[in-house]
């Protein structure tokens, strides 16, 4: 069977941390969202993997639904990042500090 | 058989390049492009796996929906003084630290438990008793409208939810509705 689920579990991890490291280290709001995303699309990869190794279309649906949690928030997200970028310009989460804005 | 496994390799390591890109580079529009060719290979990933369905909705939802999304925005916040910035935080080898961590520990959990021998048993087990070949749409479909009709509904619920609350969030607050 290529690949074996042990490879694409551990393509997955990696792409996991790669999608933390993002998160953690960068300072600005959207590349921040973007770095979620790479990490939802490595628990996509596992996922498929998953089902694949368990014979099992389960871990493919769960998998649809990640899609769609990743759609909601990337709306509400992106909406949230105009509505500060209106009162106060700029994306960098040290713009951000104060709750009155 | 050999070409599966070169394509499996290339697509492996071509994903992990363009992540590693996309959390590197200055300009928030090349990060997109990156994060682009990322969801790309995945898809291929998916191919690979017997995964149609998924490499499809994968392609058109995350590439062409979610992805044009945020391109949108960066451009229409037009962040010129962006790329002058230090891309990373004050404590980004920290963060190094804890992303090179869980990469660690889950390969570890991953690999040392499915290993290849693991996989054969599952494909013996799968031949021997005559199962469909997994991964069919039809599969997901019935399983979609099957047992998963309810959280399928509340996941149209929640993108419904999404929606009201992004045009809530970005209408201008001076203006009536």
């Amino acid at each position: 069977m290529i690949p074996d689920t042990g490879t694409i579990l551990g393509l997955s991890a990696i792409l996991f941390g790669i999608g933390a490291f993002g998160f953690l280290a960068r300072r600005n709001i959207i590349l921040m969202f973007v770095s979620v995303e790479v990490m939802l699309n490595a628990v996509n990869l596992s996922l498929a993997g998953f089902s694949r190794h368990l014979d099992d279309p389960r871990g493919q649906v769960l998998a649809l639904f990640v899609i769609a949690v990743a759609a909601a928030e990337a709306g509400v997200g992106l909406g949230l990042v105009i509505a500060l970028n209106r009162n106060k310009p700029g994306a960098g989460v040290a713009d951000l500090t104060e709750l009155k804005w | 058989m050999f070409a599966a496994q070169a394509t499996f390799y290339y697509m492996a390591v071509a994903s992990v390049a363009s992540a590693l890109f996309a959390v590197t580079r200055n300009n928030p529009v090349h990060s997109m492009l990156w994060v682009l060719a990322l969801f790309l290979h995945v898809a291929g990933i998916f191919l690979l796996l017997g995964a149609e369905f998924l490499a499809a909705v994968q392609v058109i939802v995350y590439a062409g929906a979610i992805l044009i999304f945020y391109l949108f925005v960066l451009m229409l916040l037009d962040l010129p003084g962006e790329e002058a910035r230090p891309r990373f935080g004050r404590h980004w080898p920290f963060a190094a630290v804890v992303g090179g961590a869980f990469a660690a520990l889950a390969w570890l959990a991953g690999v040392e438990t499915f290993d290849r021998e693991a996989a054969d048993v599952v494909t013996a087990t799968r031949v021997a008793a005559g199962a469909p070949a997994q991964g069919s749409l039809e599969e997901i479909g019935m399983a979609l409208f099957g047992p998963f009709a309810l959280p399928f509904e509340i996941a149209g619920l929640v993108l419904l939810a999404a929606i009201v609350g992004a045009v809530v969030l970005a209408r201008k607050r001076d203006t009536p509705f």
